[in-house]
């Protein structure tokens, strides 16, 4: 599904070289390095929000540089850090935003839209405090808000920079398996910043480890090796 | 929905009241002019009757102007807090109409023929408006806090003020009487003419404002998601600024600089219709704002055998304690 084609990331000078690297559809991988290591810009990367300095990035054959940014907004859903909430904006109406790509000039949802809005909300278990304001709600319930208002932009491509950042063990473990079962059940590709490496090999997700200026695909380690690895000076 | 039925009953309610309020600023002048005086005003005009030459030529333009300056300052607020993402931004703390007072002052003080006139006071207010608010644009990316843009738009209004007191040490004593007259700001000051074109320049900057209603709904979540979300930011932030530029610009030529009506309103609008909605929003701002400079206008003219107050000045005892009460609220 996304593709790296040498790929030098970074800011004028690479921070990241990605030779060849694919992403596939239905599954989760967790980006982990240290901090500076470049999580973030690799995610800006792919949304195209940091230009790449060298190479290709392509999603479903279509490289990120030619896409406009309707294109892109149908193709990438992406919710940096942490979601604080927003005074007299309701979760109903903020999942409603999400829709923006496909609404008209106007902004106005069909029923159809209001319908998947609500569907959604089922699906990730928020339906009860649609009407709630998001700036009410725990940090735990707006993460999965932020999550839902990503996937009713119904996008193969769904990216979080540490969503589990500021969630308690119990939200933790919620948040992965909401993020495993859309991947299997929508066949979305999700990758997500984090640095709760127990969880991730506790649930067998697939890492995608950055150090020493690459990335390398990591799964079925152990949280020692997976340490030493990122550990690892040049 | 429970929120949308409370925002119709508002703007139903506040669609009712308006007249009144319109009436009574009408009618609130020193000499007393009948229902029928104003309606012969409009329909059947005879300027050899008093009452009638003074509802025409004097209180029907001020009561326009003072819905026009209102409900366009409080537009051009809304649109700045939406796009700055900042409950503190607003024409005045940002300098825009610092901007079109250094304009205005340098026109009318250095006394260079082209800007004595009516459309020359006119452009330069645009002008410097403009110039304030494309500074202000370029200056917003290097700052991070809120509270930080705030103190850029004081440092520039102190900028541009000691450069005002500088012409105005410098000017003829009769340059200097009708630059402070400008100043204190009047809702008196605009013709009937000139009415027609303000409220066609009103009203074109309404409807661009509601064409932008979903990049403004989506800019509540930060200029960076709604342009993941497919809008081009670049775009919007340029129709921001030339409806802020033009709305406050415009105001601040006929009726001097009016200070936090463009801040304090839409705050006012959004506590109240408890929404992000900006279609709304938008006439929620309209009707608020107009209100609000009308009930202003007519305490002015009710105190008036007493004490003359500037339009400026009673905006800005009001405003002031309204911005600290709005910080307050946003640091707690």
């Amino acid at each position: 599904m996304i593709h790296f084609k040498q790929a030098e990331i970074g800011y004028k000078n690479p921070l990241l070289k990605v030779t060849d690297l694919s992403l596939e559809a239905g599954k989760v991988y967790a980006l982990v390095g240290r901090n500076g290591s470049g999580k973030s810009t690799f995610l800006r990367s792919i949304t195209g929000q940091t230009p790449l300095l060298a190479g290709e990035i392509t999603i479903n054959s279509v490289s990120i540089k030619n896409a406009n940014a309707i294109e892109k907004s149908k193709t990438i859903a992406f919710v940096e850090s942490k979601f604080d909430g927003i005074a007299f904006l309701s979760v109903a109406n903020y999942l409603a935003l999400g829709r923006a790509p496909y609404t008209n000039a106007l902004g106005r949802l069909s029923q159809a839209d209001w319908d998947f809005v609500n569907q959604v909300a089922n699906e990730i278990g928020i339906e009860t405090f649609l009407q709630k304001e998001t700036l009410s709600l725990s940090d735990g319930e707006r993460q999965l808000c932020a999550i839902a208002r990503a996937i009713v932009q119904e996008t193969p491509v769904l990216l979080f920079d540490e969503p589990s950042a500021f969630l308690d063990y119990a939200n933790k473990q919620i948040l992965v398996d909401k993020l495993l079962q859309i991947a299997q059940e929508k066949q979305k590709c999700i990758v997500f910043s984090t640095h709760d490496l127990d969880l991730c090999i506790e649930n067998k997700i697939e890492f995608l480890a950055l150090k020493n200026k690459s990335l390398q695909k990591a799964s079925g380690l152990s949280k020692l090796e997976l340490i030493s690895l990122l550990e690892t000076k040049s | 929905m429970i929120q949308t039925q409370r925002i119709n009953w508002f703007l139903v309610v506040s669609l009712l009241i308006f007249p009144l309020i319109a009436y009574f600023h009408l009618t609130v002048g020193q000499q007393e002019i009948s229902l029928t005086d104003f309606k012969n005003a409009i329909f059947a005009y005879d300027s050899t009757n008093t009452a009638q030459l003074l509802a025409r030529e004097f209180r029907f333009p001020r009561l326009i102007m003072a819905c026009v300056a209102g409900a366009g300052l409080s537009l051009a607020g809304m649109l700045m807090q939406t796009l700055f993402n900042n409950p503190l931004a607003g024409p005045y703390v940002l300098g825009i109409n610092s901007g079109a007072s250094l304009m205005v002052a340098i026109s009318l003080l250095t006394g260079i023929q082209f800007f004595g006139t009516n459309l020359g006071l006119i452009s330069s207010a645009l002008i410097g408006a403009f110039a304030a608010g494309m500074l202000m644009m370029s200056v917003v990316g290097f700052l991070k806090s809120q509270v930080s843009l705030l103190l850029v738009g004081l440092m520039f209004g102190s900028f541009t003020s000691a450069i005002v007191s500088f012409l105005e040490i410098s000017s003829k004593a009769e340059q200097l009487k009708s630059f402070t007259l400008w100043s204190m700001g009047s809702l008196q000051n605009v013709l009937l003419e000139q009415i027609p074109l303000i409220l066609l320049f009103f009203v074109i900057g309404i409807i661009i404002s509601a064409l932008i209603v979903k990049p403004l709904n989506l800019l509540v979540l930060g200029e960076n998601a709604a342009s993941l979300l497919g809008i081009k930011i670049q775009q919007t932030r340029i129709i921001i600024l030339i409806i802020t530029a033009l709305f406050t610009g415009l105001i601040t030529a006929f009726c001097g600089p009016i200070a936090f009506v463009g801040l304090a309103v839409p705050n006012i609008t959004r506590i109240l219709l408890k929404t992000q909605n900006h279609f709304y929003l938008i006439a929620g701002n309209l009707l608020i704002g107009s209100a609000f400079l009308v009930l202003c206008d007519i305490l002015i003219q009710v105190l008036e055998s007493e004490i003359q107050l500037p339009i400026n000045v009673l905006t800005s005892l009001i405003g002031a304690p309204f911005v600290i009460f709005v910080l307050i609220r946003k640091m707690k």
